[in-house]
């Protein structure tokens, strides 16, 4: 049989963002594969040295639309740890809100973007109509359908009054139905098993030495997730349990993310009723002294680590992420392993690479 | 057999989601983050939105003549981020939810909000000075500010002062009665 290799990439009908796949294969079965970056590289940490405290908060949540909420939030984490700043109880779990918000129409976005691939399109569109009513949520709270603007250094910019609440409640509950619905038809449609079940494996043993994070590594049966691992924000104080599957397949990573989408509904109702009273910024501008801090929190993608070295001036020294995508790309090579030429779309878009938080 | 029939079914009888606009009208919430917005009146000129504005978008010129000083906030830098609205000590700047800011590329220089601060005049020799809180306490413009503390310190420290009380603005808000 003959070998040659195709390219896919950087830019391709089936990627969303531009990165460069070749493809060895043996016929319709891939043999190798090779990846290479960088066709949408930034440079933003370095223009993160070049702007204060306060403006790194926007750029940070520039640096991914679909997390848009994690790198500021882990940004002012840092900063936080750096200055020894205790963020106001109301903040928290104002906090847990707005990244969970942000969970569940990021994994909708995954699974819907999933039934695209596989070319079921009314599934996709219902998919996107269902977080429709997330952005609704979004736009009504926060103001911004994608960039939420939620966190300042100290605690967080927004409150919540009695009618946004109440918003907030019928949209949740709205989204309950539909949401146990899709589940049933992504674990249960023939359509959809027959093309995900058994595709771009990723057996727990090579998840383990290949380090991934986030529902990659939550499907291939590894209970390891930021928030239950090492609670920040308000995260100790709301009851959830972490999501696994299994199967390490293309299937059980979409249900893991399907799960931890209704799971962020029911942490968003928990925000609503213990949420205390009170402020929701300390009394003072932050004061950064020099010094350095980690910083990390569950994305919608996985763990995300945020390094910060200051050196007592406005502006940080270095400022460092390391992105949940950066750790699941070398899982590609496993999960691809004689895999048909047809499944590759299909398995690049079940680590939901999010290509403008690798190349910043 | 086929689950999703069902729901399909349900979507072909309930008719398109999508919103009629820009033949129709659409639904604008009243927390979004659109145009930005200052009120002259308050601004006290101290210039933390600059300090803050993380697209680099507001300039803060002083005139000529010393008479004041002009703000200039750029539309088209603008990243509706909303910091300069947070971090203002005097609520002077707020993001509306106007997000009709379309305009033709000959305006593209011209699509700024562009105020003029003017210098308040000092009573005994007539020379222009910063609006310092002073003059705003007088007219009622800044509430819950321990004004004898403000007038005995430095602007840089008043600076700090007054975003810290910008921080507890829940009850500048409530004691502010420039709005009745």
């Amino acid at each position: 049989m003959a070998t040659y290799s195709i390219p896919v990439g950087p830019l391709h009908v089936a990627l969303e963002e531009p990165m460069y796949f070749r493809v060895d294969i043996e016929g319709e079965t891939v043999k190798g594969l090779e990846i290479s970056a960088g066709h949408v590289h930034r440079g933003m940490e370095s223009l993160a040295l070049q702007r204060n405290y306060f403006q790194n908060i926007t750029l940070t949540e520039r640096l991914c639309s679909l997390c848009s909420n994690s790198h500021p939030c882990t940004y002012c984490m840092a900063v936080e740890n750096v200055a020894g700043i205790d963020i106001p109880e109301r903040a928290r779990y104002l906090r847990v809100m707005a990244d969970e918000i942000k969970r569940l129409a990021s994994n909708l976005f995954n699974v819907g973007i999933m039934a695209h691939t596989i070319g079921f399109n009314s599934l996709f569109m219902h998919v996107m109509e269902i977080r429709e009513q997330a952005q609704d949520i979004k736009e009504g709270v926060y103001g911004n359908r994608m960039d939420l603007a939620a966190n300042c250094i100290g605690g967080v910019k927004y409150d919540l009054d009695d009618g946004i609440e109440s918003f907030l409640r019928t949209q949740l509950e709205e989204m309950k139905r539909p949401l146990d619905e899709i589940y049933q038809i992504y674990a249960k449609d023939p359509l959809i098993t027959a093309r995900t079940k058994g595709i771009g494996i990723l057996p727990k043993k090579d998840a383990v030495r290949l380090g991934v994070v986030g529902p990659v590594a939550r499907g291939s049966g590894i209970a390891y997730d930021v928030r239950d691992k090492a609670p920040y924000s308000a995260y100790d104080q709301l009851s959830f349990t972490v999501q696994t599957e299994e199967a390490a397949d293309v299937r059980s990573r979409a249900l893991v993310r399907l799960r931890e989408a209704m799971d962020a509904i029911s942490l968003m109702e928990q925000c609503l009723e213990r949420m205390p009273k009170g402020p929701t910024v300390p009394d003072c501008l932050p004061e950064i002294p020099p010094g350095q801090s980690v910083a990390r929190s569950e994305a919608p993608r996985g763990e995300l680590i945020y390094y910060l070295k200051s050196d007592g001036t406005d502006r940080p020294q270095r400022l460092k992420w390391r992105v949940p995508t950066y750790m699941n790309w070398e899982a590609l090579h496993a999960m691809m392993h004689n895999c048909k030429i047809s499944d590759i779309p299909l398995i690049i878009n079940s680590i939901d690479p999010c290509i403008s938080c690798t190349e910043r | 057999m086929l689950p999703f029939l069902k729901i399909l079914v349900r979507n072909i009888i309930k008719g398109p989601a999508t919103e009629a606009f820009p033949f129709g009208d659409t639904f604008t919430p009243k927390r979004l983050r659109g145009r930005a917005e200052l009120n002259p009146e308050r601004c006290l000129a101290c210039g933390i939105c600059s300090h803050v504005c993380a697209g680099g978008a507001i300039a803060m010129t002083e005139s000529a003549d010393g008479r004041g000083m002009e703000f200039r906030l750029w539309h088209n830098t603008c990243t509706f981020c909303g910091l300069c609205e947070h971090y203002c000590p005097a609520n002077a700047i707020t993001m509306t939810n106007d997000w009709h800011l379309s305009h033709e590329q000959s305006e593209k220089y011209t699509c700024c909000e562009v105020q003029f601060v003017e210098y308040p005049v000092c009573k005994r020799c007539g020379k222009r000075m910063l609006p310092h809180l002073h003059q705003r306490l007088a007219k009622g413009l800044v509430g819950a500010v321990n004004t004898a503390e403000i007038m005995q310190i430095c602007p840089d420290c008043r600076r700090l002062t007054s975003a810290m009380q910008q921080i507890k603005s829940k009850t500048c808000f409530s004691t502010d009665r420039s709005n009745s």
